[in-house]
């Protein structure tokens, strides 16, 4: 039996188009100290270091960690480095979980980033050739896909757009700020990849964001505890005959293991709120479906009947999600950070009033890399 | 390239970078021809760091101290044939400098002009080049301690928050056996697939293994396919503008379930067909371009399937539609 993992610290940078007043190291110091800061402990405190980004050629920096050791207070410390694609900010968090619960290490520091005004995020993902379609491109056609299956009205996904926009706002941190966004806005502005307009699309953002995780005594003598309840990762391959793209079985398998695992058996009732990895406004709906909290085809109509806003029965990316900071390594981070945030009641004027249990989620590649996390307000919470 | 060949691509970005508090006012410093180290921790570092190397603790700029220029080298390599990613086209060495002032030790290139006049322990001193961007490569270094001419600074120049790179790698390497077979079949106007061993499915193009099933596809396995085949999925895309970029108009990408096949061939670029007529289901046919014309360069080992360099277009075959709904198992 794992011995039990708490988040006792939470740091962030402020996310922006560009952090040109910050070196790559200065800024994932940032975030490491803010978390060090917040969970009163200092870098001597620290037994091992986790890190994650996606691929380097987003920054053109091979092997970061070896670079980023010194910067993050390893010297003479174990440092890891996690590989996951888009969903890697969240595989690092279950990774340093991991380090923890098998008590192999008392505090680990995790630490996830992306300063993607370094480079170009899509000449990285076109592999560097000419004729690259972005992400938005290699995710529209799903989406449409999705809205046949499902029969979803258009303006689902517009919805979605002011929600997140609105409750960014609400969020320092956040690089985005539309305080005046509405659904016309939403619609009228330009379209990139039929159907996703312009302002369903997450932006591209400089930020890092970290963790202190601790077991044992330490974790127990924590002022605020995000208490680890479960995590799950599950990996599909690109492309198989017969893959099902929009509702991807390893989606599905991680949320199923994940829920098993921690003794949920109703998601949407069971857990308050949660942090979905949403790059494009429709992967709410399709992410409620293919993580089990809605039924097949059900997942719209909780979008559309107010159900995922910060004052609905399951409050969806109440900081804003990736819709509105994406600093893409860091994004899944942030998910599994902001859980924690809510059942630590620090969540400032985006706090979901009472949250005891909530879920943070991350995909990457191809829709084919998923990692999900559990945080509660205490061990017994789901008891 | 008419013909089957090796992979031979360069993967190259311009990255930007920004400085911070400390690189920055020491890469003005270089370009000014003067060496910043730092003192942390009861020591001087050089080069300096936003923190102690050893503790983590962070570092402040107002404790920069000038270094140098002459030093001892600790330890040092000769690199006996430089690239043009080198900073000297002829032979030179790479060293750990000790600058005077310091007490940690630097990497940088010393112009020797002969390996036998390089000794760990030696002496060595700065140059600056004439021309000077606020980079690492403005200084270089040659035997000896007489000091560099004094250097002009430009008092208009500003501090340097900024750093461009062209970084890049060169990737050679023969095709994989099946690609070098698949895209030799493009050349003669064919298009291969493999059949599974395990469960009989089509492969199009093949990695020469099932991955689902884990098993291994030889050339036994090879099957040819249709150049017809049913529209799967496509995206109607706006280029973005970047480094490399050729495209400058919105095209159709599609991805094709070719008649046979049991997986879809992606990356199909339709130029040919109005995007307001282009939907899912629809049939295609592939025009090839007249033999000898058909150019395979496109095709690597993890990159290029159908590539552009072997059709014309592609073009609806006028069969009724396919129900998108019996496609459902190929939405990518």
């Amino acid at each position: 039996m794992a011995r039990p993992c708490a988040v006792v610290g939470i740091g962030q940078t402020l996310y922006r188009r560009r952090r040109g007043d910050v070196s790559l190291d200065g800024l994932v110091r940032e975030a490491a100290l803010a978390a060090l800061t917040d969970a009163e402990l200092t870098f001597a405190d620290v037994d091992a270091v986790v890190i994650g980004k996606a691929p380097d050629a987003l920054e053109g920096v091979i092997m970061p960690e070896l670079s980023l050791c010194d910067a993050l207070g390893a010297v003479g410390k174990p440092i890891h480095r996690v590989h996951t694609a888009g969903s890697v900010g969240a595989s690092t968090a279950i990774s340093a979980a991991v380090l923890v619960e098998s008590g192999r290490y008392d505090t680990v520091l995790t630490v996830a980033y992306e300063k993607q005004s370094e480079g170009n995020a899509t000449w990285a993902l076109s592999g560097g050739r000419s004729g690259g379609q972005a992400a938005g491109g290699t995710f529209a056609p799903w989406i449409r896909e999705y809205i046949r299956r499902s029969g979803a009205p258009e303006h689902i996904g517009w919805l979605v757009a002011v929600k997140d926009r609105l409750n960014a706002v609400k969020n320092p941190y956040s690089h985005l700020r539309i305080p005046d966004i509405t659904v016309e806005k939403v619609r009228e502005s330009p379209m990139l990849w039929d159907p996703i307009h312009f302002l369903e699309s997450c932006p591209s953002s400089d930020g890092a964001a970290a963790m202190v995780l601790a077991g044992g005594e330490r974790a127990r003598r924590s002022a605020r505890p995000a208490w680890v309840l479960g995590h799950a990762k599950r990996t599909e391959i690109t492309t198989f005959p017969g893959r099902d793209t929009v509702r991807p079985r390893a989606g599905v398998e991680c949320a199923a293991a994940l829920y098993a695992s921690v003794g949920i058996t109703d998601p949407r009732r069971q857990i308050d709120a949660a942090e979905l990895y949403v790059p494009f406004s429709w992967y709410e709906p399709m992410w409620l479906e293919g993580h089990l909290i809605a039924e097949e085809g059900e997942g719209w109509k909780m979008t559309d009947s107010g159900a995922t806003a910060l004052d609905g029965d399951f409050p969806v990316n109440c900081s804003g999600g990736v819709l509105s900071s994406n600093p893409i390594g860091a994004s899944g981070m942030i998910r599994c950070l902001e859980a924690a945030n809510q059942v630590r009641g620090t969540a400032g004027d985006y706090q979901v009033d009472g949250a005891r249990v909530a879920l943070a989620h991350a995909y990457g590649g191809a829709a084919q890399y998923f990692a999900m996390w559990i945080v509660g307000s205490s061990l017994d919470v789901l008891a | 390239m008419t013909a089957v060949h090796d992979v031979d691509f360069t993967l190259e970005y311009p990255y930007t970078r920004s400085t911070g508090p400390i690189v920055g006012p020491w890469l003005t410093g270089l370009r000014d021809g003067r060496i910043l180290g730092l003192r942390v921790g009861g020591r001087v570092v050089c080069p300096p760091v936003e923190y102690d190397p050893d503790t983590g603790v962070s570092t402040s700029p107002d404790d920069l101290t000038e270094v140098g220029p002459a030093g001892t080298v600790t330890a040092w390599t000769w690199v006996c044939a430089p690239t043009s990613k080198h900073p000297f086209a002829q032979p030179f060495a790479f060293a750990q400098i000790r600058l005077d002032g310091a007490d940690t030790a630097m990497l940088h290139a010393v112009d020797a002009g002969d390996m036998a006049a390089m000794s760990t322990g030696m002496r060595v001193v700065a140059r600056f080049r004439p021309e000077r961007r606020g980079a690492v490569t403005d200084v270089y270094f040659v035997p000896g301690d007489e000091p560099p001419p004094p250097v002009e600074a430009d008092p208009d120049a500003g501090s340097v928050e900024t750093t461009e790179h062209l970084i890049g790698v060169r990737i050679r390497e023969p095709l994989f056996p099946f690609r070098a077979r698949f895209a030799r079949g493009l050349l003669e106007g064919r298009i291969l697939g493999q059949r599974s061993p395990a469960d009989g499915k089509v492969h199009v193009p093949s990695r020469g293994y099932d991955a689902l099933n884990r098993v291994a596809m030889g050339p036994e396995h090879d099957v040819e396919v249709a150049d017809v085949g049913t529209v799967t999925s496509f995206t109607e895309i706006a280029p973005i503008q970047y480094h490399g970029q050729t495209e400058t108009e919105p095209w159709i990408r599609c991805s094709v379930l070719l008649d046979s096949a049991d997986t879809t061939v992606g990356g199909i670029d339709v130029r040919h067909i109005g995007v307001e007529e282009f939907r899912v289901g629809m049939r295609l046919r592939m025009v090839w371009k007249p033999e000898g014309e058909r150019d395979v360069s496109a095709i690597e080992n993890r990159w290029g399937g159908i590539t552009g360099g072997v059709y014309e277009r592609w073009e609806p075959t006028g069969e009724p539609d396919v129900d998108p709904e019996l496609l459902k198992d190929h939405p990518f």
